[in-house]
């Protein structure tokens, strides 16, 4: 599969790292060039520095050949936005958009896109802890 | 009416103040970065408020479910997107202005059902077109959905249209001359109506068209100039 993931922090570079040690053909965005330091020396992928709310970026970085996009910055509204650059305008088949807020991260999944907010994850996966073993 | 505007930039602030005062208006300014809040709210007050223009519980506690109206005017496209969709999907809001910021995000907006987008790089570029009176067409309204538009075209001396009748004029497709304004006050033309130079038309043409009509009413080229590149 065809992978381009915006946002090479921690998630990103990890999931870009896992992706690609499993033989997809992976390209990873970030405008910092730094942030990809992260990446082990091993990986086999692109590394891009652009932004990835600028459809040129995008194009340059091979959204028309990807099969999936996954958005993965800091900044929910640029994810969101980046996400549906990817769904609606170059019409990326798969989509996976990181919003921290829960409710945003609902409401646009009932608007077509695949999101799921860490926030969300993080308070349910904290709540089971403290009754584990109970 | 309601009208929230998320962003207090200068287009922000300036639209604020514009509305400030109408009875007909109850606006709220909302700006994220605390430091521009907090000088606006010295000389607006209560108009103005920090937050997060694109936050659920935020917008929730401002009242958006009864706004009217959600004008998104920050530098950011992306902010100026996702408080739109929030507005209308999450809260119900009819009316959303969002600014583009740059021209090449408007289709996105488009597709996405946020039909009022103000660019301020076409709005500029509107304003110096009427502003030139040489121009040979200027672009009054686009109309998205057919892809048509309204112009106002100059006929000038020696164009191509000038002197021929309208059914001997070859026009693109799609083009209706719908009204012909000459020294004798503004009339709706037929067949026979033959153009002069000087006369104004307003036209509805396919927005592809615009080259050519500007060709059919302007002055013939100096040999040698090259023609003028169409705005983008």
């Amino acid at each position: 599969m065809k992978i381009v993931i915006m946002g090479c922090g921690r998630v990103g570079s990890t999931v870009a790292t896992r992706l690609d040690a499993e033989g997809h053909d992976v390209t990873i965005v970030d405008l910092e060039t730094q942030a990809f330091r992260r990446l082990p020396d091993s990986f086999g992928g692109e590394r891009f520095a652009g932004s990835g709310v600028d459809d040129r970026v995008l194009i340059a970085a091979g959204i028309r050949e990807a099969d999936a996009f996954l958005a993965l910055t800091q900044g929910d509204n640029r994810n969101l936005f980046a996400a549906q650059l990817a769904k609606h305008l170059f019409r990326v088949e798969t989509v996976v958009t990181r919003v921290y807020d829960p409710l945003r991260a609902e409401l646009f999944a009932d608007l077509g896109l695949r999101t799921f907010s860490p926030t969300r994850i993080s308070a349910d996966l904290a709540y089971d802890s403290l009754f584990e073993g109970r | 009416m309601y009208i929230i505007i998320v962003g207090a930039g200068n287009v922000g602030y300036g639209l604020a103040l514009e509305l400030y005062g109408n009875t007909d208006y109850e606006v709220l300014l909302v700006e994220r970065q605390r430091q521009r809040a907090l000088l606006l709210r010295e000389e607006l007050g209560e108009l103005v408020v920090e937050g997060d223009g694109t936050e659920v519980t935020f917008l929730e506690r401002i009242g958006a479910r009864r706004a009217d109206l959600v004008i998104a005017v920050t530098g950011d496209d992306a902010h100026n997107l996702v408080a739109c969709q929030v507005a209308r999907h999450y809260f119900g809001i009819g009316r959303t202005i969002a600014r583009v910021n740059n021209p090449r995000n408007e289709r996105l907006f488009q597709l996405l059902g946020i039909e009022a987008t103000v660019s301020a790089a076409a709005a500029v570029l509107a304003q110096i077109e009427v502003d030139l009176p040489e121009q040979a067409l200027i672009p009054l309204v686009k109309l998205r959905a057919s892809g048509l538009e309204v112009v106002d075209l100059h006929v000038q001396e020696e164009a191509a249209a000038a002197g021929v009748a309208l059914r001997d004029l070859e026009l693109p497709e799609r083009t209706t001359i719908s009204l012909v304004i000459s020294g004798e006050g503004a009339n709706v033309p037929d067949g026979d109506t033959v153009l002069r130079p000087g006369d104004e038309i307003i036209a509805i043409i396919d927005q592809q068209a615009e080259p050519q009509m500007r060709a059919l009413v302007s002055a013939p080229l100096p040999p040698g100039a090259e023609p003028r590149e169409p705005a983008p």
